[in-house]
């Protein structure tokens, strides 16, 4: 008996075949999104714990650094720290397992382009084949050569060479403030400070010829930087294991026992050398970006598929009432026949499982071949380093499954419930049939004429049903408006932002104390110039790191400041004061509960210092604090770090290398953000196609749902003579209704929605605010309006095809 | 003498079925005037609604003539038969098919604004004529079987048809009930000068009717006036 109900109720279904190839495809991007993000977040996760790891293929991370930013120790300083370092060591139970010194420098490469000698900015590591932080060789395409040994040998980040189609054996040009040399290349690999490749401070990966990374041996970068052997100005610690950290991204201290130690190394570090700073791997932005980038698509993966899922859960559910409804008289009959409820039940709850299944496996199948590869080249492509052994843990296929199938199951339920549960006398009196509207909505609509009367009324004859589809429609909505609000919030931050605020277009970095030259430079090129300082500070008290910023000129729009800032609140600071007066970034404001007119405190190393906040700025992405330069540079030593330029147009840059270690220009950084964003396209595509193709499906659902429990009413009314085109015409206001409301309430939940998702992405060293741009709100309301309006000739095209001898035979039973 | 309203001449509808064609009419001559009132009366499979179907211009029949106040019928054109429908076409439906979210007045008002023409003056009076002109403001549910079909005389009325059709249209009522719809529309179309055609088993409704065609396995075997 079993068997033939289900059997029975399979056929039902496969006579609404449109209705269960939606469902299917609903639940088939749902697994599929799910295997293909899951594998990103996988891989992501699996690449940050094997790259970074104490093991033969690892580079053995340091877990914490002590860093010199403003002068170089020289060897014997170096040795002395660690030995200090070492019998001061607090009472722990981490144990020291190594302290290397290394120098770490500003520097450049010079490369010839079309005939003029360009010089771009870079990084130089004097590293030896030592024990903690080594370079990472994988064995594939990317890398090969061997480590830099001779002092005229480099070897050069596989970014780099890839970029710039540089290969082992060329000889190339590089400075780090004390000339130029060269250096012939005898390896490419990647930089544990490298993996995500960008210039310090940027989340946007560096251009192909705008940044540089190297790794020279130790004597090497010593004799490109002219100091004497030993010299450093990073001390790595290797503690023995990987001990927990403090995350950014969590107001819990995870690493307590790893804060409570650098504290201690920071006190021993206070009495040798007072500028240094000491921080974990949180410090470092490529190592923190990687594991920022893991953890949120191991949070994501879930809450999209779970979203698309849920969708999938609503359209069954729907369908299976719709169903039901159809079914009622045959359910009535056979309950009059004698057949027991727990008969009905379990082919509903069946055929969704049934659904899900097989919705489930073509979902696998296009997760596995096409999903987690392409997801393994947005990886790779975004990181720009290759993944290896990259593949879908079996577990994360079968959570996925497993989640997708409770899910059908759970939205079976209900409709298996109502299935057993109907009353044949309400069946056979016709009873469960009669779904009006409501009073209220009878009595608003009642001054309309008739036709616009009874579209409204009908739209909102199964308030529920609408509910859940608008829901459905709102998640799935969601998905796609996330990722346009994120991009366009980001774009508007990143590039109209940094366009509109930024009066500059080259900045040259200088070692402390040698502005001198770039300033003789600018002035005798007739070049504006403003002195800038950046440099890195913590909360009192807080092992995370901000950025402090010295200006001269604040100003929030016009061309007198090179820098504008957006004030979001208060006023600018004035310089001089006795507690020196700063304006904070509405991301230290939202993580620190900072105010203006608070006085707080901010350390420089060892050096605490009060400042006033006066005034909140918006639009940085990472924590920054402005401060007037001179100011700045009374608590640092120095006058700047860098020099903003405005070249005019005609003005050669010539010279300006000689005087400077790195040069960038503005252009540069717009251009690899709009690489970025060029190379992300077809991702950002995908997702958002898949947004509207669920939106379409669950719309088509319920309006052809709707459309098909009006048959009666429909085919009445062609019988009494309504031309198609009237009846057309009340189908388009109908969709304009329910397209327009749930347009509506879907942006309006996506935008809900995307600021609740991002406020839990967001992150100490990654912090933005969601703009609910106009533009983007309007589009995504016309998107739906436009997906109702189109099934509007399905509508008609259905009631054209109604065969009216057989309805008028289906009245009269 | 009568104006001739339509004739029908060897109008057969055949169906192709896996067992066979199966001839629901097979060569029906008819014709109708104005003013007629039509029962048609056979048993079940005689061919009785295939016959109202063919002259409400629902099917299209497989051969034979059809032609209403001189015109001929447009067949197998969907648009082309809906016009004529709404041009001079009534239907009563056995179970009413009330639209279940409009009030009484409504029902009618729809009618008429999908036929090109909004008049609730005239449908109040339509109302009247079939004795609900206190129940305009009510909804299908909260009236009676009976009233519903009064409603559906009203409404089938609502566009002024030269021709109004009926299928079973007591079939869902009690004989008291039946006999009180029967007289409204029998007043309603003598006031209205509408011809009609019904279809049904019950031989006493025949009082109601001038004229009494039966039928039997798809041909008319009897056409008597009363």
């Amino acid at each position: 008996m079993y068997l033939l109900l289900t059997k029975r109720l399979t056929r039902s279904l496969w006579r609404t075949k449109i209705r269960l190839v939606a469902v299917l495809l609903i639940i088939m991007v749902g697994v599929f999104a799910g295997i293909a993000f899951g594998h990103y977040a996988h891989t992501a996760t699996t690449m940050y714990d094997e790259i970074y790891a104490d093991s033969e293929d690892g580079v053995n991370l340091p877990d914490i650094w002590v860093e010199n930013p403003r002068a170089v120790w020289s060897g014997n300083q170096s040795d002395s720290f660690c030995e200090q370092i070492s019998t001061q060591w607090p009472e722990s139970e981490l144990v020291l397992n190594e302290c290397e010194s290394r120098l770490i420098l500003d520097g450049m490469l010079s490369i010839e382009e079309d005939g003029m000698t360009k010089l771009i900015p870079a990084i130089w590591h004097g590293i030896d084949e030592g024990y903690v932080d080594r370079v990472w060789m994988p064995v594939d395409d990317c890398c090969s050569g061997r480590l830099a040994s001779a002092d005229d040998e480099i070897v050069l980040d596989a970014h780099v060479t890839e970029g710039m189609e540089m290969k082992i054996g060329d000889t190339i040009s590089i400075g780090a403030g004390h000339g130029m040399m060269d250096f012939t290349i005898v390896g490419t690999g990647y930089h544990s400070n490298h993996l995500f490749f960008a210039v310090p401070g940027s989340l946007v990966p560096a251009g192909a010829g705008t940044f540089t990374t190297g790794y020279l041996s130790s004597s090497g970068l010593e004799r490109l930087a002219n100091f004497s052997s030993g010299s450093s100005n990073h001390l790595l610690i290797d503690l023995v294991g990987t001990p927990d950290y403090d995350l950014l991204s969590t107001d819990e201290v995870e690493g307590a026992e790893l804060v409570e130690l650098i504290v201690g190394i920071r006190t021993t570090m206070e009495g040798v050398s007072s500028t240094a700073i000491v921080y974990d791997r949180s410090g470092i932005s490529s190592v923190e970006f990687l594991r920022a980038d893991a953890e949120g698509a191991m949070k994501s993966y879930p809450v999209i598929t779970g979203m698309i899922v849920i969708v999938a859960g609503i359209t069954i559910f729907l369908s299976l009432q719709r169903l039901i409804q159809s079914q009622a008289k045959e359910i009535a009959v056979l309950r009059t026949l004698g057949i027991p409820r727990s008969a009905i039940m379990p082919g509903y709850i069946l055929a969704p499982l049934g659904i899900g299944m097989v919705g489930t496996i073509f979902g696998v199948i296009l997760g596995l071949t096409l999903g987690a590869p392409g997801m393994q080249a947005v990886y790779e492509n975004l990181i720009g380093i290759p993944v290896i052994n990259g593949s879908v843990p079996y577990s994360s296929i079968a959570q996925i499954i497993l989640i997708t199938m409770l899910i059908v199951m759970f939205s079976g339920i209900r409709p298996a419930w109502q299935a057993a549960n109907l009353d044949p006398l309400d069946v056979f009196r016709g009873q469960n049939e009669v779904r009006l509207t409501s009073r209220t909505i009878q009595k608003l609509t009642a001054r309309l004429p008739t036709t616009i009367g009874l579209t409204i009324r009908s739209s909102t004859r199964k308030p529920i049903r609408l509910a859940f589809t608008f829901f459905a429609v709102g998640l799935s909505m969601l998905i796609l408006g996330s990722m346009l609000f994120m991009m366009e919030s980001m774009e508007q931050m990143m590039v109209q932002g940094f366009e509109d605020n930024q009066n500059w277009n080259s900045q040259a970095f200088i070692l402390p104390d040698a502005e001198d030259g770039v300033i003789d430079w600018a002035e005798s090129n007739g070049v504006d110039f403003e002195l800038y300082i950046l440099y890195p500070a913590n909360p009192e008290g807080d092992s995370r790191q901000l950025m402090t910023i010295g200006l001269d000129e604040f100003a929030t729009s016009g061309e007198d400041a090179m820098l504008t800032l957006s004030l979001a609140e208060g006023g600018y600071p004035t310089a001089g004061e006795s507690t020196t007066q700063v304006l904070i970034d509405n991301g230290i404001a939202h993580f620190l509960g900072w105010g203006v007119g608070e006085v707080q405190s901010i350390s420089f190393g060892s050096q605490n210092v009060e400042i006033k906040i006066v005034g909140i700025t918006d639009g940085e992405i990472s924590r920054t604090v402005y401060f007037h330069r001179s100011d700045l540079a009374e608590i640092v030593g120095f006058e700047a770090t860098s020099v903003l330029l405005n070249i005019p147009e005609g003005v050669s840059s010539e010279g300006l290398g000689e005087v400077s270690v790195g040069i960038v220009e503005k252009q540069d950084i717009l251009d690899a953000f709009t690489d970025l964003m060029e190379k992300q396209q077809g991702f950002f595509i995908a997702i958002q196609f898949l947004g509207i193709i669920i939106a379409f499906v669950v719309l088509f659902n319920t309006l052809i749902m709707n459309l098909s429990e009006r048959d009666s009413e429909l085919a009445t009314l062609r019988v009494l003579g309504a031309p198609i085109s009237r009846l057309s015409r009340m189908m388009l206001g109908e969709h304009f209704a329910i397209g327009l409301i749930g347009g509506v309430l879907g942006t309006i939940f996506s935008i809900i929605g995307t600021k609740w998702l991002m406020s839990k992405m967001v992150q100490w060293s990654f912090y933005f605010e969601i703009h609910a741009d106009l533009g983007i709100s309007l589009g995504l309301t016309a998107i739906v309006l436009v997906i109702s309006l189109l099934l509007t000739p399905i509508g008609t095209y259905r009631i054209k095809r109604m065969n009216l001898v057989e309805k008028v035979k289906e009245f009269s039973n | 003498m009568s104006t001739q309203l339509l004739e029908i001449n060897g109008l057969e509808r055949h169906y192709e079925m896996v067992s066979g064609t199966v001839k629901a009419l097979d060569g029906v001559d008819l014709k109708i005037n104005a003013g007629d009132r039509i029962l048609l009366l056979g048993p079940s499979g005689s061919g009785k609604t295939t016959l109202l179907n063919c002259i409400a211009a629902l099917d299209s029949p497989t051969s034979g003539t059809y032609t209403f106040e001189g015109e001929k019928v447009p067949q197998n054109n969907t648009e082309g038969m809906t016009t004529f429908r709404r041009e001079n076409i009534g239907y009563i439906f056995q179970f009413f098919n009330l639209l279940q979210d409009l009030t009484v007045l409504e029902n009618i008002l729809l009618i008429q604004e999908l036929s090109g023409g909004r008049d609730e003056k005239r449908a109040r009076e339509l109302l009247l004529l079939v004795g609900l002109e206190d129940e305009i403001e009510r909804f299908p549910t909260e009236i009676s079987g009976g009233q519903q079909q009064r409603v559906a005389i009203a409404r089938s009325l609502a566009k002024s048809p030269k021709l109004l059709l009926g299928d079973e249209l007591t079939g869902n009522l009690d004989s008291t009930t039946s006999a009180m719809v029967m007289e409204v529309l029998v007043e309603a179309c003598k006031t209205e000068n509408i011809t009609t055609v019904m279809v049904s088993h019950d031989e006493s409704l025949s009082k109601y009717a001038n004229r009494v065609i039966r039928l039997d396995s798809g041909r008319i075997v009897a056409d008597n006036n009363l």
